[in-house]
């Protein structure tokens, strides 16, 4: 290969897209590293703060897209106070001043503010694909800037953001000679939505592939927006409760007859069942369904749209579907390979949840499952043996059983066989969340069997330290280690710091470390950022005299190359 | 360690009352029910469980207690946000939740009518929740603006909103619709009184 010019070598590496195999490639030597560096176009960041603004444009200066988590993940179950950090703005001031001609920019749990938006907009003029997933902080205003001044914009992709809706006209700014729309999300703004703005945007977007709406957009425009978009790929529809109008519902699936490219369903909060009927026509080409909203499509209605979509990878439902929809989905989705079963009831005792026995059939019928997140009230050790066995392909396995420290509930024993089972069979697992009643035997499989293990889930489970060390000690390929409510404390913490080097980030909370023990692991390891978060007693904790033992509420600690960063709030205390 | 007896222990005291544990080596789920500080989210559907008096299904369970834990069920606030909603509107009733429609708008937003103190308040949550001024003074006055505020009750009647007393109120009240005037009066409201 070093015979061959740069350009060559450059050209070999554009085939190679992941961002692993590029950091490999960069390691290979001073050369390669030098190319690498030059044609690096999409750049990932798993962690804000291990990194600056500054430090990435001097390594990659020619990228175009970047991607950029904030928050850790237990932020998304408010664990992660108001404020503790994820700002965005630094980064696009710095990208601002820069040369760089970033054309995507894809934020995950990051504050993001209209000023960020409009800076965004007006610096980068081949700017494109804006993706802001589980963001905070900005308003339809920022949404506007963007609308307006991004000529060339094919993505706005708004998924789960908390965003303050000023009910204005931020659609009417797409300027009249914008066509290049692909994606256009908004599913997740609360209020109403200019109509006929709406539509013309889409009628004159011939490129849309993906249009997902918000519970503002009634049925008729609906059926009016497929009429204009029979090209569209995947739909996200609004709230249809209290519809009456059966002539739109007619209209609707006329429309949807057309949509002949229409894979994906979405939406549908609060939605009546007799107007999912109007998708009748387009349920056998459906790849990918989410009725996780739909609280009130159940029973029949739901058993009749399930049958009819036999080539389904995706479905995200609610446990009101029940063992025996369940059953249904295992005879009918051959070709399913990702599903998530969400509780209806966040509170406790449903009677149509679904149990250990829909998992199990789950498991029996559909070959191709590898990736799933099931909430359920009850599960045995058997019939997690039984799901290893049938399904060795998981990556993805995250139980979530609703009650802490739950046992088997035939045998009482904790589940620590079952759990220990799907990490034996599943060789290829990347992702693993357990609950239910567990010791430190279920650690001891995990550290010994997962192997490839990159993120683990704790809550509730274990007994001592000794279970945090099976995990620290064998899963050598860990990155994010997220721990609540479990008694594990310094001993495990401590014993050996340079673990925390290889992984993005650990957090631990509820747990019995103190702040001394936190203290000596930001002595031994300078190169982290421990962060403790404590809301209530702050002041408190520097000034108790026995502070050495205090236990810490929350602790959150990455590797960075940074150091300490400077936007932290005062609850957060950097060790 | 005594797997077996603190296995049946946890079994069964692991939902009783604060206070009623053995010092459990771990921090037992009832303990941090006790410890959990007030960071709780302000998710409307917590406080409106906390708030009822229903549900309660096993006498040793305190459902409230069970809300109070903070980020459990790991389920992300967006969805709460989204799924706080019962499946049958029989169980609203007690919890504060009701349904609130507005004609001419197209979907129905959803209010707690236990963070409400009184009518003069319900108006102005009205007013805030459709972004129209002027519910409120359908409450107080009666006959001089364009809508009207009527309820359905336990017994599945419309009723002019505004004439028992509060507490009765929102104990019958299953939803609300803000309704125009004119519509009103071919509709079939319960005449005022007809409790008496």
């Amino acid at each position: 290969m070093n015979y061959f010019p740069d350009e060559v070598i450059e050209h070999v590496f554009n085939f190679v897209t992941s961002h692993k195999d590029r950091n490999s490639i960069s390691l290979v030597c001073k050369s390669w590293f030098k190319i690498e560096r030059y044609s690096r176009q999409n750049v990932f960041i798993g962690n804000c703060y291990s990194i600056s603004p500054e430090r990435l444009l001097g390594r990659f200066p020619c990228f175009k897209s970047l991607t950029l988590k904030g928050k850790p993940h237990f932020a998304d179950f408010n664990l992660v106070p108001h404020g503790w950090g994820g700002f965005v703005q630094p980064w696009i001031e710095a990208l601002a001043r820069s040369r760089v001609g970033l054309e995507e920019l894809r934020l995950k749990r990051m504050v993001v503010t209209d000023e960020s938006l409009e800076l965004l907009s007006r610096s980068f003029v081949n700017f494109k694909s804006l993706v802001l997933v589980s963001c905070e902080g900005f308003s339809t205003d920022g949404l506007a800037s963007i609308a307006s001044n991004c000529r060339y914009l094919q993505d706005l992709d708004l998924q789960e953001n908390e965003i303050d809706d000023h009910r204005g006209q931020w659609l009417s700014c797409f300027p009249e000679t914008s066509t290049t729309l692909v994606t256009l999300n908004f599913a997740c703004l609360e209020g109403e939505t200019n109509l006929v703005a709406l539509e013309r945007l889409v009628a004159r977007s011939p490129n849309l592939r993906s249009l997902k709406l918000n519970r503002a957009v009634p049925l008729d425009a609906l059926a009016r927006l497929m009429v204009c978009a029979p090209q569209i790929v995947e739909l996200g529809v609004g709230s249809y409760e209290d519809e009456q109008d059966s002539e739109s519902c007619l209209k609707l699936q006329a429309a949807i007859k057309k949509c002949t490219s229409l894979r994906s369903l979405s939406g549908f909060l609060e939605a009546a069942p007799h107007c999912l009927s109007a998708f009748n026509p387009v349920c056998h080409n459906l790849t990918s369904l989410n009725l996780s909203y739909a609280a009130e499509i159940h029973g029949s209605h739901l058993i009749w749209l399930i049958e009819h979509c036999k080539k389904l990878q995706r479905l995200w439902i609610l446990d009101s579907i029940g063992d025996k929809g369940l059953e249904v989905v295992a005879s009918t989705c051959k070709e399913l390979q990702e599903l998530r079963v969400f509780p209806t009831d966040l509170h406790g005792g449903g009677n149509t949840a679904v149990t250990e026995d829909g998992l199990v059939a789950i498991s029996a019928g559909c070959p191709k499952l590898h990736s799933i997140l099931y909430f359920c009230q009850q599960m045995t050790n058997a019939a997690l043996i039984t799901v290893a066995k049938n399904c060795p392909n998981f990556i993805r396995f995250r139980l979530c059983i609703l009650e802490p420290h739950k046992p088997d509930h035939v045998t009482s024993q904790p589940l620590d066989e079952g759990f220990g089972a799907i990490v034996q069979a599943c060789k290829n697992l990347k992702r693993l969340s357990v609950s239910g009643l567990l010791t430190d035997q279920v650690f001891l499989y995990i550290g010994m069997f997962a192997t490839r293990l990159e993120m683990l889930s704790i809550a509730f489970a274990g007994d001592t330290d000794k279970g945090m060390l099976y995990v620290l000690n064998g899963c050598k390929k860990m990155r994010k280690l997220e721990i609540r409510d479990s008694p594990f404390g310094d001993t495990a913490l401590l014993a050996d710091v340079n673990k925390y080097g290889a992984m993005r980030s650990l957090w631990m909370s509820s747990c019995e470390v103190t702040l001394g023990g936190c203290k000596r692991l930001a002595q031994k390891a300078p190169w982290l950022n421990v962060e403790i978060i404590n809301e209530n007693d702050n002041n408190r904790m520097e000034e108790n005299g026995y502070e050495g033992r205090q236990k810490v509420d929350k602790l959150y600690l990455y590797r960075t190359v940074v150091g300490t960063r400077v936007d932290a709030p005062p609850f957060v205390w950097i060790l | 360690m005594e797997k077996g007896g603190l296995e049946l222990e946890i079994t069964e005291l692991r939902l009783g009352l604060p206070g009623t544990e053995k010092v459990m080596k771990k921090r037992g789920f009832t303990e941090m029910i006790m410890t959990s500080s007030g960071s709780n989210s302000d998710h409307q559907c917590e406080s409106g469980v906390v708030s009822s008096g229903g549900d309660v299904e096993k006498v040793n369970e305190s459902p409230a207690a069970k809300s109070q834990v903070v980020g459990w069920p790991p389920v992300c606030s967006y969805r709460r946000k989204n799924s706080c909603k019962e499946v049958s509107t029989t169980k609203l009733v007690g919890l504060g939740y009701v349904k609130v429609s507005m004609d001419g708008v197209p979907y129905l937003r959803k209010m707690d009518l236990a963070s409400s103190h009184g009518y003069d308040d319900l108006a102005l949550a009205l007013d805030k929740l459709f972004g129209f001024h002027g519910i409120g003074v359908a409450l107080k006055d009666g006959d001089n603006c364009e809508y009207v505020t009527i309820y359905e009750d336990k017994d599945g009647d419309w009723m002019l909103a505004g004439d028992v007393p509060w507490g009765m109120f929102i104990e019958s009240c299953k939803r609300l619709r803000i309704m125009k005037r004119s519509d009103a009066t071919g509709f079939g409201l319960q005449p005022r009184g007809v409790d008496e």
